[in-house]
């Protein structure tokens, strides 16, 4: 059971801190990261400020929370919500056959392509299972608890 | 378990409120001024002022003066893009030499080119740094007139300029 507890923290640590990361360099460069938006030619310009606005501190909040472990599971549902919505966003981009950069920021840069819907896919596998985990332990610890507490 | 995704649901909606309004606060400059359908000229002028404390001293030229210069036919044309996109579509008798090719101590990809050759480095559009990455990185090997062509090849392209697809 404590086996179990500590590999999701740090698989939720490990997680968390990547999408911190990820949004604090694009909090830092909110122009470039504007320009990436912009790109995908997906929003009409006046909501493209906006998305560029927000997208990073959404990554930072719910990568915060999760690796500080406060609010696990719901950090975990707004990460899984927010990679589908970019794996949605990268493929639909390939399909229009844009060659663009893709703005997911991390270590290094690179366009719109197989290797950035793998990369989206495998954080995307990582949050949702780890949520299903998450949700599994929450349920298995109220069911102890309340054997423990009957008489 | 409906009840804790339920409540999990109304926490990641709280968390989203706050990021996005932080997120609104912090950036408010760059959301009114896109509402305002200024952003282009914002994103230009941030690009331009990036540029010009990361680029220092690589010359740059516009559509007309590349264009000029590739009917003159002195100029070499390097297309600094990625392979794939080079092979696609590209200027006459252009090189393809991307940044990675002209990585610290690999000096292969421009082997046996004259140091005083005119050289025009271009890239996919506007807001790619790649021409400029590898025009500064040639000036670094000593290539003394390497100019950076700024409107990219989809400029180039939709100018109707040539344009072809052999090596």
């Amino acid at each position: 059971m404590k086996f179990d507890w500590l590999v999701r923290r740090l698989l939720g640590v490990a997680l968390g801190g990547l999408f911190f990361y990820a949004g604090l360099l694009k909090c830092l460069h909110p122009y470039e990261f504007a320009e990436a938006v912009l790109a995908y030619r997906m929003l009409p310009e006046s909501l493209v400020g906006v998305a560029a606005a927000v997208l990073p501190w959404v990554e930072m909040a719910a990568g915060l929370a999760l690796a500080i472990g406060l609010k696990r599971r719901s950090a975990l549902l707004l990460l899984t919500t927010l990679l589908g919505g970019f794996l949605a966003v990268i493929l639909i981009t390939m399909g229009r056959g844009l060659k663009i950069d893709c703005g997911c920021g991390l270590f290094f840069q690179r366009q719109v392509g197989p290797v950035a819907v793998l990369e989206d896919a495998v954080f995307l596998l990582w949050a949702a299972g780890l949520y299903g985990w998450e949700l599994l332990g929450s349920k298995r610890g109220r069911q102890v608890q309340v054997i423990e507490a009957s008489p | 378990m409906r009840r804790l995704w339920r409540q999990d649901l109304a926490w990641a909606g709280l968390i989203l409120g706050l990021a996005a309004l932080f997120g609104l606060v912090q950036q408010w400059p760059l959301v009114r001024q896109s509402w305002r359908g200024e952003l282009a000229a914002l994103l230009s002028q941030a690009r331009d002022q990036r540029r010009q404390e990361q680029f220092q001293g690589v010359k740059t030229v516009n559509l007309a003066q590349a264009y000029a210069l590739f009917q003159q036919g002195r100029a070499l044309f390097i297309d600094a893009r990625p392979a794939d996109e080079y092979v696609e579509l590209h200027v006459p008798k252009a090189l393809n030499i991307t940044p990675e090719m002209l990585a610290a101590g690999q000096d292969e990809a421009v082997a046996g080119l004259a140091k005083d050759r005119e050289i025009v480095v271009y890239c996919g559009q506007v807001s790619c740094d790649l021409a400029l990455q590898v025009a500064e990185k040639l000036q670094v090997r000593g290539f003394t007139r390497v100019m950076a062509y700024m409107g990219g090849f989809r400029a180039w392209d939709e100018a109707g300029y040539p344009a072809d697809t052999s090596k």
